[in-house]
């Protein structure tokens, strides 16, 4: 039986630190924070050390922390930051962990979150370490779908995009295998999920097909997960631009969906989701950004020991 | 003596007989262990074995292996065997395993690892023994024994 004690005083590294049922505990807390909350973290300090440019993480972060009453310090990116003047990322953890009660870091390097939580002794939370994991994105991901399909077992979710890079897709496919998910992967070779995610998902018998083609993945889809080509990423501008307009979801492709389906995005979109389906009832992913702020409070509140009265 | 059954390596009189490498292995072993520059060292290599077919053997003469390098061994060539030798005598054998994890001894090959970026040591899980893979704790790349990059 999970309590919310269980998540005093955690780090938030990797979507694999959490169990099923802690997972389920930390969304239904979201759903209460949703509703009201008070003040919790009135006189609570969360520092925010964002080596690389966020825009929803960072604001969602920001209002769920103003929401609950305390206050945020930080860096929105590594240049205005000591980084700048060589520091390191474990001095400027053990720096700024004396003036506040909770890190909140991004970072392009792999792992960085991992090392930062080695040096902290107040909880770390991981808001992206380059390609590797996101796992608040894969919470309100998992929030997000069972808002608007009802349910978290059994479903088809497909992905689609660049599977290669995306973080959140690399935290949202293994941790779907809680659920018994059936999973489909859209994608062009090169931006395939890598062959540890694909040997992870063998691991933990996961149903998953590979496809390149959109139309044959969406008619038995539940969930349509797409993705950005995140240029970013790429170390050849060429190769980015072979592969920026590989999707496109218009209104055409999605009358290959079933009537019942929810399109998700971690956003920002740039061009493989057409404005036209922005009005179509399946489009989810602005929904989903906002439900972002309710499950970054809840996990606030309980990492911090705040959420009982909330929770009462 | 069969001569295909003789070693033409002389017996230490202290020192450190590392045995049943796997064949050709020796040589990588030697410029991971990075011995002292006076160490006297006897290399065989192909060498016949009942066990493992093929054998490498590693005699260095006047210097003790330690747990960091057995470990480095380990990670190379599972199921090798380290005997401490004193007054000509074993005075000590050790069946190489590879550890369950391990700090340092090597790098994360994945060149946007925070351990190649940051002076930190790399801390590593053995996924499994035979072939050695492990996976960095903290990128959670997994790394084939091919691809050791080692400190």
């Amino acid at each position: 039986m999970v309590a919310a004690s269980d998540f005093v005083g955690r780090d938030v590294i990797t979507v694999g630190d959490f169990q099923r049922d802690e997972i389920l505990f930390l969304l239904d807390a979201a759903d209460r924070f949703s509703a009201g909350h008070g003040r919790p973290l009135a006189g609570r300090v969360i520092a925010t050390l964002f080596f690389e440019p966020s825009t929803r993480t960072r604001l969602s972060f920001e209002s769920a922390v103003g929401r609950l009453g305390g206050q945020c310090i930080g860096f929105a990116e590594g240049a205005v930051s000591s980084q700048s003047k060589g520091e390191t990322l474990s001095d400027t953890v053990r720096v700024v962990e004396g003036y506040s009660d909770l890190l909140l870091v991004r970072h392009p390097s792999e792992g960085a979150a991992r090392l930062a939580a080695e040096y902290a002794d107040i909880p770390v939370v991981n808001c992206g370490d380059g390609a590797h994991q996101h796992p608040t994105q894969t919470f309100l991901d998992l929030y997000t779908i069972r808002r608007e399909v009802g349910r978290l077992d059994d479903l088809h979710v497909v992905f689609a995009g660049d599977l290669r890079y995306g973080r959140a897709v690399h935290s949202l496919v293994t941790v779907l295998a809680l659920f018994r998910a059936r999973i489909t992967l859209v994608s062009p070779q090169f931006l395939c999920l890598p062959e540890e995610q694909l040997d992870a998902l063998d691991a933990l018998g996961v149903q998953f097909h590979e496809t390149e083609t959109l139309e044959e993945a969406l008619p038995e889809a539940d969930v349509l997960y797409m993705t950005r080509v995140q240029r970013e990423r790429f170390t050849d501008p060429l190769e980015y631009e072979r592969f920026k307009d590989a999707y496109r979801l218009d209104l055409e492709v999605l009358k290959h969906a079933r009537e019942k389906l929810a399109i998700l995005h971690p956003l920002p979109r740039v061009t493989e989701i057409s404005p036209e389906v922005d009005a179509h009832p399946h489009a989810a992913y602005f929904r989903q950004a906002h439900y972002g702020v309710s499950v970054r409070k809840a996990l606030l509140a309980l990492l911090l020991g705040c959420a009982d009265e909330v929770l009462a | 003596m069969n001569p295909e059954q003789s070693y033409p390596v002389p017996k230490l009189d202290s020192g450190t007989v590392i045995d049943h490498l796997r064949g050709r292995t020796a040589l990588r072993c030697l410029q991971v262990l990075r011995l002292p520059e006076d160490a006297q060292i006897t290399v065989g290599i192909n060498l016949r074995s009942e066990r493992l077919g093929r054998k490498d053997i590693i005699k260095v003469g006047g210097h003790e292996l330690g747990g960091e390098e057995a470990a480095k061994l380990a990670l190379i060539s599972p199921d090798a065997t380290l005997s401490i030798i004193r007054d000509y005598e074993v005075h000590s054998k050790l069946d190489l395993v590879p550890p369950l994890r391990f700090r340092g001894l090597m790098r994360c090959t994945n060149p946007v690892c925070i351990t190649n970026t940051e002076h930190v040591l790399g801390g590593f899980l053995v996924l499994s023994n035979d072939p050695v893979v492990v996976r960095c704790e903290y990128c959670e790349r997994s790394i084939e024994a091919a691809e050791f990059a080692w400190e």
